[in-house]
Parts: structure tokens; sequence; C-alpha cells
């Protein structure tokens, strides 16, 4: 017997030194694992400025990919262009048990272009790779050094949200351990903005006599998704930094706040592409010679180049932030947004009118440009704004359609930044409110007693509501009426007219108009007739509860849905259910139903409001009841019999 | 023979005039003028005409290729085809210095401008951008200048490609319509296609003829076939929800080379030929055969996985899975192995092909008799039976036969049970190839099927809350997707949580899963719930809506009638079965009746069924669908069934209280 005990030791002890395997999977702190698809077991980003055109960023990374919902969270994703360059990739996978398995490096890589199929061209590459290993848990450890030959931006540092280029892949990553350090020559001045960060930078001097700032996080559990969150989650950690004096490709500069950045650009990046050949100068005076008042100059401008140009996306020359010459976008009609907006302010100024370049982070979340932290790296597409007195208007100039002054939800309520010659400018972008954004419909059904309806609705969209039917009203007949049948639940729908229209104006509306039929509507089951009271517009998604949220309640932007609607019911029934009457007020939002009954005429009246702003985590558990009882007053059934 | 065949030629000769491509930029004032295309004036756009040209020519540097020539004319009538002015050509970058190029690209815009006079702008040659997409595919790309509403665009673009077994198709259908639309098609007699024509719109103009001696190559010469393959008034594609690939439905014209004649030599080669020819080629193949050959490597890999077991099937599945755990898929479709079976056992990781032709190998090393099948996936369209041909396929599988019974394994997927294929693969016909046997179709409407059962068994408390048992069962398919949706979370507990978010009213006490990881069973989840269904029960009435999940508020279906085949890759089979037990003062009102809604031939059905005693009810409904495929001539059985469904739906219990 003690031989083999011993015999056993000696294996457990063996088994004990492999054990203590830095990747071994099972030294994960168990209060990380929940959520989490994968750990980062110890991250270390570097970046350090050897001189202004020469950057260098130094990644390595372990990483524990715990089920195949990790792989992507894991995979070794390296973007490049012309400039930034990959100096050195390699790593290794190991197993569970943290013994090493696999190496490779930079020739297993795929390399693909990463500009999406919308440019007509551009730089950008990626090449990316993830080692195929089967057995789960597995940790990879890699490092990769890039050059890059500009010190205007820099990467964000973004721990526990993965890849800052990924944002899809924001959710599932728990973190041990993760470091960043920013090394410069002492001379070389830095601002940074934190957000979220738990500990305080440190600050040292190393032994080349060189400043290192470093951060660092320890142990932070996976993000999860949870819906009303704000643009950036309570508990997602980011460092952003922004130089002094830089160089960007060649152009030098300096700021400390985004007056000077501002100036920068206006004198380095678009001050010379403003010249647009004699002819077209020509003829834009032409064009709004007696027009006296400069904002109806303006949109007299603004539709010419709308009808003229349209937006294709070209990303060549410096980093995508030069816009091309007015000049080429003259005669070629086209252009990015930075080249559009440039030319249709070149117009402007050819008759005298001032206008801003301004940039901005697009898409329907509100993100405003930081008011406490200039650098180059925040937004992402540019306006036009028209500084008249007491009226600034504002033009999106990459689309055909939309009315002059009108922005909707791409680039509304936010800070943005016009480039002018004086400097740097934070202005804000106009707000459509809880009340601009209406969808007010009304309609008028008769109900057959074999159940088919008939009748005609229309609906007012308003606000940024505005466009909601802008891609229907782009599409063929056929492909318009299919969007209706899809928008609108009604059952055997038969569309016997369907006209938009659209009112350009300072306040743009648009207008849909249908003459509809649908057979089986209404049906007579176990001798009562019954009909769905709201087919025009219902909510029947319910966000799902979240246990423990993190994150307050965001409502980006407020609107008001109202609906009317009148059926007409056969004769010689009256109602058998109860009369619907629903009201609910809440702070975020209010929701009225009601019914009434007069003769055969059955009055519908709905209205809906959710009120922009952020609330308290607690209140999430109230909105979700909110949308529930507004689901089931939706769904409600007319009941009828005969009398 | 040989007389009429001159007689041909002279004859065609005449008419070869015509038959030509359109002079470039000779846009009429009545083009830019047109406000809308009379015959479909919804119309953004039209092509007022379009020609295309393909011929085999022996290039500067002694290469044959086929060189396409495109020639298109577009009128666009206002901003939402202003993409039509911005092309894209992928082109194939191939190896060894063989590769597709273009050249001679040329573009005009031709508008009234804003004084209402003719202008024209070219395209700059050097804003044509070139991007490599990835190893395989580079994409040229521009955009034509001056592009406006009214504007007229003409643009032609020759590729010189050198593989002649890849002679380009033509589509006569697109998004938008066409006026007309014509390809030429010229093929020394070296060389022999086949040509097939897809789709329900008739050719107007089909004209054969003879080129002499078009084709030399020293002292070799050949005459070619002439083909011009016309068509008018062309209407835009519109696309129908649950069909199969548009390359299905979409009319054009399509070539397969069939053979070549060495012009030196005289000998011939078959390319394609008769289905005997190509299962000796594949069987030759290093990527095919020489794969399928390599029984000895994988008997070596299997051995541990299989050691002591007797029976075939345990066997087959263990193999089966064996191989699904240990190659990740990459996400590539191929039909045959290009870098070859070890290095994807060894990598962990290849394509559709590495993993099947594995497969196929290792379960013909484990001794069971397995078979590859190549077919065409859902995307990639139907097979062409004219002509026999490599180029029908973009996929393989593996085929065995145990017990007297057929199984179709691809081991791709992870969570695919034994014998289950995924969706991708469920179209048209496969053709089944092996070392030994001549190869065959056979049919890829396997008989899998996907099924759900929900049972749920429920009593009404006091406190208004309906309280008991909810139990999922999913079967075939069912069980494959059941498990892809839980194993999106980490654990299983995450996926409860999730579910009972979703589930508003419902609470969800306790959970069970069976055969969550045994994949080649019913997957089972029994829950343990609380309804809050009512405030309380002290009312005279309570309204009860007995379909308490998936209730399904629209008709999947809307339009009045389809031109093209509704095609779910398999059938259906929904069960519900609610049990209910109420408090003893309560009864139930008005019991619905029972319906049954049958399509003909057995094609479907949806059965309700209500069965009451005093205090306890059970309501059941069954959707089942028999058929893969629906014919347009089925669809409004099929509309009527969803119809039924949904109004059946409407109907409402009363619980009243007993007086």
């Amino acid at each position: 017997m003690k031989p083999l005990l011993i015999a056993a030791c000696l294996f457990f002890i063996f088994l004990d030194s492999r054990a203590q395997n830095i990747y071994d999977a099972s030294l994960i702190p168990k209060e990380l694992t929940p959520y989490a698809s994968a750990v980062v077991r110890d991250a270390e980003t570097t970046i350090e400025v050897k001189d202004m055109d020469n950057v260098i960023y130094h990644v390595k990374k372990a990483i524990t990919v715990l089920n195949h919902n990790g792989d992507d969270l894991a995979r070794i994703v390296i973007f490049y262009n012309k400039n930034i360059t990959i100096r050195s990739v390699k790593g290794v996978g190991y197993n569970e048990y943290g013994k090493p398995i696999v190496k490779f490096g930079e020739h297993d890589f795929l390399d693909e272009s990463a500009v999406g199929e919308e440019n007509l061209f551009g730089d950008e590459r990626v090449k990316h790779f993830i080692p195929s290993i089967t057995q789960y848990p597995y940790t990879i450890e890699y490092e990769y050094e890039l050059r890059d030959r500009q010190s205007l931006t820099f990467k964000p540092w973004e721990p526990n949200s993965n890849d800052p280029w990924r944002p899809d892949l924001k959710y599932g990553l728990a973190v041990q351990n993760s470091s960043f350090n920013f090394i410069c020559d002492p001379d070389f001045n830095i601002r940074y903005k934190e957000a979220n960060v738990p500990e305080k930078v440190i600050c040292s001097t190393n032994h080349e006599g060189k400043k290192v700032y470093t951060w660092q996080v320890k142990n932070l559990k996976a993000l999860r998704y949870e819906p009303f969150s704000p643009f950036i989650a309570a508990n997602e950690i980011s460092v952003r930094i922004a130089p002094e004096k830089f160089s960007y490709y060649g152009i030098n500069g300096s700021f400390n706040n985004w007056q000077q950045l501002g100036k920068w650009e206006y004198d380095k990046l678009i001050k010379d592409q403003e010249t647009v050949p004699p002819a077209t100068v020509q003829y834009v005076k032409e064009l709004t010679a007696g027009i006296s008042d400069p904002k109806l100059k303006a949109k007299k401008i603004y539709e010419y180049m709308q009808q003229k140009t349209h937006y294709i996306s070209v990303q060549v020359g410096i980093g995508g932030f030069r816009p091309f010459p007015a000049s080429e976008v003259d005669l070629n009609g086209y252009g990015d947004c930075k080249a559009l907006v440039n030319y249709t302010k070149t117009l402007l100024a050819a008759v005298g009118i001032d206008s801003y370049y301004c940039v901005v982070e697009a898409g329907s979340p509100k993100v405003s440009l930081q008011h406490d932290f200039a650098s180059m790296d925040q937004g992402d597409h540019i306006i036009l704004c028209l500084p008249l007195k007491n009226d600034t208007t504002w033009m999106e100039c990459t689309s055909q359609r939309i009315p002059f002054g009108f922005l909707g939800d791409f680039t509304d309520d936010r800070l943005v930044l016009a480039c002018t010659p004086e400097g740097g400018k934070l202005l804000h972008t106009p707000k459509y409110t809880i009340d601009n954004n209406l969808e007010k419909r009304t309609a008028n059904f008769t109900i057959s007693e074999s159940g088919e309806l008939d009748g005609k609705m229309e609906t007012v969209f308003r606000g940024v509501d505005y466009e909601d039917r802008e891609s229907e009203i782009g599409d063929s007949r056929a492909e318009q009426e299919k969007g209706v049948k899809k928008t609108y639940p009604i059952n055997n729908m038969v569309v016997k007219k369907l006209v938009y229209k659209q009112d350009k104006g300072s306040s743009p509306v648009t207008t849909e108009d249908i003459s509809l039929s649908a057979g089986e509507y209404g049906a007579l089951v176990n001798g009562k007739f019954y009909f769905s009271i709201n087919s025009v517009d219902r909510r029947i998604s319910v966000p799902p509860r979240v246990r423990n949220r993190v994150n307050p309640v965001r409502i980006n932007r407020g609107y008001t849905d109202e609906d009317e609607i009148t059926y007409t019911i056969p004769k010689g029934y009256h109602l058998s259910s109860d009369l619907l009457d629903v009201k609910l007020d809440k702070p975020f939002g209010n929701y009225t139903a009601t019914m009434t009954l007069n003769g055969d005429q059955l009055v519908y009246k709905r209205k809906f409001q959710i009120r922009d702003g952020m609330y308290n985590k607690d209140v999430y558990d109230d909105m979700i009841d909110f949308f529930q009882a507004i689901a089931d007053a939706d769904t409600y059934n007319v009941a009828l019999v005969k009398n | 023979m040989k007389k009429i065949l001159l007689v041909l030629s002279l004859f065609l000769a005449a008419l070869e005039v015509s038959a030509q491509d359109f002079p470039y930029g000779e846009v009429d004032n009545n083009a830019l003028d047109m406000k809308k295309y009379d015959k479909d004036t919804s119309a953004h756009a039209v092509v007022l005409r379009e020609y295309g040209t393909s011929r085999i020519i022996l290039d500067n540097d002694d290469y044959t290729k086929v060189v396409f020539e495109y020639h298109v004319r577009i009128k666009i009538f206002d901003k939402s085809e202003f993409d039509k002015g911005t092309i894209a050509i992928p082109i194939y970058n191939g190896d060894n210095n063989v590769y597709e190029e273009i050249r001679d690209i040329t573009g005009t815009t031709f508008y009234k401008d804003e004084k209402g006079l003719e202008q024209k702008a070219e395209l700059d040659p050097k804003q044509v951008f070139r991007t490599k997409e990835n190893k395989y595919w580079t994409t040229l790309k521009f955009a034509m200048p001056a592009v406006r509403e009214g504007c007229v665009i003409e643009y032609k673009y020759t590729i010189y490609s050198p593989h002649i077994d890849n002679f380009h198709s033509w589509e006569f259908q697109s998004d938008i319509p066409k006026m007309y639309s014509e390809y030429q098609v010229h093929i020394p007699g070296f060389w022999t296609y086949n040509a097939s024509l897809k789709g329900s719109l008739k050719l107007t103009k089909n004209v054969a003829e003879v080129e002499h001696e078009c084709f030399t190559f020293g002292t070799a010469k050949a005459d070619c076939s002439h083909m011009t393959y016309g068509m008018s008034d062309i209407p835009a594609f519109v696309s129908e929800e649950y069909m199969t690939s548009k390359k299905n439905f979409i009319s054009s014209v399509n070539f397969e080379l069939v053979q070549y004649q060495n012009f030196q030599t005289g000998a011939t080669t078959k390319y394609t030929k008769e289905w005997k020819d190509l299962d000796y080629q594949l069987k030759t193949e290093f990527w095919f055969g020489g794969q399928l050959k390599r029984k000895e490597l994988l008997k070596e890999r299997i051995a541990p996985i299989i050691g002591g077991m007797t029976d075939s099937m345990a066997k087959a599945k263990a193999v089966y899975a064996f191989i699904q755990k240990n190659i990740k898929w990459n996400d590539f479709y191929a039909y045959g192995s290009d870098d070859g079976l070890k290095k994807a056992l060894d990598s962990h990781t290849g394509d559709v092909a590495d993993i099947n032709l594995t497969l196929v190998t290792a379960l013909n090393a484990a001794g069971i008799p397995t078979e590859a099948v190549m077919l065409s996936t859902r995307e990639h369209g139907a097979i062409n039976y004219l002509y026999p041909g490599l180029g029908n396929f973009n996929y393989v599988i593996a085929k065995t036969n145990i017990g007297g019974k057929t199984y179709l394994l691809d081991a791709t997927d992870q969570l695919l049970p034994f014998g289950v294929l995924p969706m991708r693969c469920l179209n048209d016909k496969g053709r089944v190839f092996s070392l030994d046997k001549p190869s065959y179709w056979i049919d890829m409407n396997t008989g899998q099927r996907e099924g759900t059962t929900y049972t749920l068994d429920l009593t009404l408390s006091d406190n208004g809350k309906l309280k008991g048992t909810f139990s999922r069962y999913s079967t075939g398919y069912s069980a494959y997707e059941m498990r892809q949706e839980i194993k999106k979370f980490n654990t299983e507990d995450e996926f409860i949580e999730n579910l009972e978010g979703k589930l508003d009213k419902v609470k969800i006490l306790k959970s069970s899963f069976d055969n969550l990881d045994s994949l080649n069973k019913p997957l089972g989840e029994t829950y343990e719930i609380e309804i809050s269904a009512f405030d309380n029960l002290d009312h005279n009435k309570l309204v009860f809506n007995p379909f308490l999940f998936n209730r399904m508020l629209t008709n999947p279906f809307k339009l009045a009638e389809r031109d093209y085949p509704v095609d779910w890759g398999m059938p259906s089979d929904e069960r519900y079965i609610l049990t209910v037990h109420l408090p003893e003062q309560f009864q139930v009102d008005n019991p619905p009746q029972n319906l049954a809604f049958a399509m003909p031939d057995n094609g479907g059905k949806f059965i309700i069924n209500y069965q009451g005693d005093n205090g306890l009810f059970v309501f059941s409904n069954v959707i089942q669908f028999n058929k893969s495929v629906y014919g347009p001539d089925e669809y409004p059985y099929l509309k009527e069934l969803y119809n039924k469904i949904i109004l059946s739906e409407k109907n409402e219990l009363v619980f009243k209280k007993k007086s």
C-alpha cells in the first residue's frame, strides 16, 4: 500500500507543478465568470511617442476563452494602412491547464481590405487570426507592435470593452489584470480624459528619463447588454489621450482646447480646399441674383448642391481628415461628407455668405463632443452651419432629399465643433422635442358583417419622424406596397391607393395616404364577432427585464404617437366586451387608449409619449410594466354580439 | 451537312451587320428628356440598352483567354437609383501569374445642365480604384461623374480571363427594368460549351450562325459558332419571402465547358462530360479522390475513439462527434479539399470539404461504408440537370448506410445531431460520389423535420395566478435550433434569466433540461412557472386567451399571389396542449368549437381541440406542414391556413362564476 501512496503523491506533485501554469483556467477568480465568455488574464498596452512622427504601440495580451461565444472576443484583429505598419506579431495557444499547444505568427493571419462595400475606395486594411483550439477553456497569449507616423490621435485604452474598433463585441469580457502605459519625452505634454477609471493614474520617470503615465485595472466583471443604457455604460472604462504639440503626416500643430484645434483644422486642412471654377461662381451668383435674404440665398444654393451632387465615400489622403477640393466635387458631382460640406461652404462664400464646417459624432444615439476635452478622434461626420443672427441654420450635405435646415435624428441635439478662421467653437445642434416628433394617424374604416375592413388612413410624420418613410419613398411601387403590409399588421390587406407627400418647408412634414381593404378582418367565432381595435400602431415588443441592473435608464429621444380610428361597425350589433379605457402616466412617458361607441360609430383614440432623459436605474422595472400594459392594451380585441 | 452549314452562314452573314454593339455615346435628346419608363412608371431607373459579348482569343502573352466586353446605357430618373452610377467589378486574383484583368474602362454621363444645355462628363481613368479584398478577390470600383436626376450614364469595359472553364453567364433581369439586353458569344470550334437558359422570360432574339476561320493559332484554324441571345422589355425582378436563391428565377443564360481540342495535336479533352467521366476524374484529383483514399491516416486518428466498439451505429456516431469537435469550420464553402485532410486535422480548422471529406474517410476507415455527396446550397441555386458538371456544386457532405437506413451527415456544426443537415444543405438534389461506384442523384429533401410540442398543466389558484408546469419538447431540426439558442448563453442559468426577462408575466420557479448535450435525442425543457393571469378572483367573469405563448398576430404571407414557390426546406409540426384546472366556483362559459382545416393533398393542417369537464379543460392545437416546398398554386391554401390560425387566436374563453 505504502509504495503506491508515495507514487500517487509524486504524481500529484508533478501535476501540481503543472497546475501552477499561470494560464491555467482554474485560476480565474470565480466572481469573474458570470456573464463572461472570455476573461482577459493579463494585458498591457504601451504607447510610446519616440518622436512626433514615430509612435510605437506595443500590445501584450493573454485571454482565456471560456466557451465558443468567446472565440470572437479573443480573435486578434489588427488594423493597418500605409502609415500604420505592423512590426511584429507572435503568440502561443494554451490548453485548459495552461500548457502551450500551438504557436503562431504573422504569416497565419488573414489579410483583408477593411473598407466597407459602401466606400468607393479606402486604404484601411485588417489582419486577423485566432488559433483554432477545439477544447474549452483555452488561452491565447500574443504580442504585437505597430508603428504610426503621426502623433495627433492615439487609440483610446478600453480594457473591458474589448477592441475599441469593434464596439459590437462590447459584452461578455471580464478582466483579471490590464494596464496601460503612455511613454513620452518630458517636454511632450498631454491631456487625458478618463471614464469610470477605478484607480488613479501613476506618473513616473523611466530609466531613459522619459515620462510614464500608467493606468491599471483589476478584476472587472463582464459588461452585459442592458436596454435603455447610456451610450457609454456606467462600468465601461476608457482613457483617451490628446497631445499638445503634434505632427500629423507632415503637418505640425499644437492645441490645448477646442478653439485651437478648430483653428488648426481650418487653417491646415480646409482653407486651401475652397476653390471652384469661375463659371460655377458666376452661376451661383446668377442663381441667387435678386434674392436678398441670405437664408433664402443659402437655400437656393443648398438645393442646387443637392441636385448636382451625391454622397460617395472615398477615404484616401491624410487619414480621412482633409476634404477633397471643392473644384473636384464641382467636376465629379460626388464626394464624402467633408467634400460635400466644403463644396457647399465654398458656393455660399461665392455669394458672400459665411458658414461653418462642423465636426459631429453622427448617429441616432446623441453623442456630444466632450466640452472639457479637445481631441481629434471625436466626431465622425461633417455638417454645415449657417450662423445667421438669431436663426442659426444647419445643413446635412450628404443627402439629396433632406430639406434645407433639417438635421433629423442623425446629428440632432449634441455638441459639435465649428472650424472657423477665428478658431474652433463648440455649438449645439437643434433639439427635436417630444412634441416635435409626432406621428399622427387618422383612419376611417367600415367593417362589414362578413368581416371585411374597408377605408382610408392618413398618417402625418413630423420632427425626426419626417424621415420615417424615406426608404419607402425611394422604392418602386411594388416594394412600397410590401413595406406598407409589413408596417401595418392587417391580414389580407389590399392596398387600393398609396401616396406619399413631403413638405420640405422649415418644419418638414411627410404624409402617407392609404386606402385599403382587408377580408376576414373581423371574425365570427363562437357566436361573437371579434376584431382588433388597433392594427395600425401596436407596440408589442416589451424589452426584457434585467436582474441587477447597473446602468441608469436613458431615453435618447422623446416622441409622440397619436392615433384616432373611427370604425363603422355592422348594423344590429352591440358591444359584448368592456370598453377599453387605459390611462398610464409616468415620469418617462404616458399612454391613453380609449374607446367610445355611438350608434354604429366606434371611435378609438390612442396617445403614446415617451420622454427623453436620464432616469434612475430603479425606474427600469416600472418602465417594463408600462410597456407591457401598453402591449396588452394595443392587442385588445373588440367583441360584438348580435342584438 | 456541310452544304447546309455553308448556306446558313451565307444567309447569316447578311444579318451580321445588325448583330453588333450599339454605338457608344450616341445619346439622343429623347433619352435625356425621358421622364418615366412607360412600361413601368414606378421605375427609378431603366436600362436603355445593354450589350455583352464573350469570345475566346489568343492574347499577346500566348494564353487563350475569354474576353468579355460589357456595354450598358442606363437612364436614371431620380435619386433613388443614383447608386447605379457606382460600379463595382469583382475579379478573381488567381495564382501563378494567371489572373483576370480589366482593360478599357470608359464611362460617360450625359445630362442637361442648369441652363438646359446638353453636357457630358467623362470618367477619369485615374478615378478607377482597385482594392484587394482578400487572397481571392480584387474589386475594381468607379463612380460615374456628374450623376444627377434625369441623366443617362453609359459605360463599357472588357475583362480578360484565363479561366476558359468559367465562361461569362448573362443575367437578362435585374432590380431595374431593361428595354433591351443582348448577349453574343463567339466560340471557336476548338471549344464546346453547353448553353442553358434559366427563368421564365422568353428570348425575343435567338440566332445561331457560323463565323468562318475566326480563330487561328499558327496553322490551326477554327470556325466559330456565333450565338446571339436578346430580350426586350424585361421587367424588374421582384423577390418574394421564403424563396430560395433568386438565381433560380432570374432569366439568364449560362455556359458550361464540355470539351476542348488541342490546336496542334487535334486531341480532344473532355471537360464536362458524362457523369462517368467525372466520376473517374474525381477519383484521381488530389482534392477529392486523393483525400478519400487516406484511410490509413484516419485509422490512426480514430482508433482511440472507436476502440472496443462493435456496433456500427455507435462507431459512426463516435466518429461523427469526433470530427465535429476536432475541426472547427472556418466559414468557407468548398467541395474539394485543396490543402488536404491532414492539415485540417492538425490545425483543427478547415472548410466544408476539409471537414466532411475527413468525415467520409474516417467513417470508411472505421469500416462503415460512406460516400461523399456534392450539393448546391440554397443560396447557390438549383442544379442544372441538362449538363453534368461540377459547377453545379459548392458544398459536400457525407452519406452513410447503417442498418438499412441512410444518414446524411455534415460535421461543420458542433450542435447538429447525427443525420440532421443544416438548412443551407436542404436544396434540390445532391450527387453521390465514391471511389468504387458510379455516381448517382439523391433527393436533398431528406425527410428531416422540425417538431415542437408545448405542454402546459396549470392550476388557477385563489390569488389569480396560474401555477404549474410548462414544458417544451423539441425534435429534429427544432432541437438543433433550440440548442443553438441556449448555447448563445454562457450558462443555462443565463439562458433562463433571459427567458424569464422576455416572458413578462411569467415567473420561472424551477427549471430542468433533458438531453441538452445528447444531440441525438430530443431536447426537453421543463419549467415550473407562475403566470400572473388575473389580479384576483373576485370577478364574475374572467377573460382568458388560451394561446399563452407564440401568438401569431399577423399572417407571414402578405402577397395576393406568388410567382415563386414557398420553400421552407423541411416539413414542420407544432403542437400545443394546455390543461387548466379551475377552482370549484368557476366554469368555462363559452367553450371554443373544435376546428380542423386541411390543405389539399395532405399538404398541411390546423386543428383546434377542446375537451372540458367540470373543473378541468384541455385545449390543444396542431399546426402541421407536410411539405418542404409549396408551389404558387398551393399558396392560397397556405395563406388561408394562417388566416385560420390568426382568427382562432382571437378566441377568448370566459371563466364564469357558478351562481
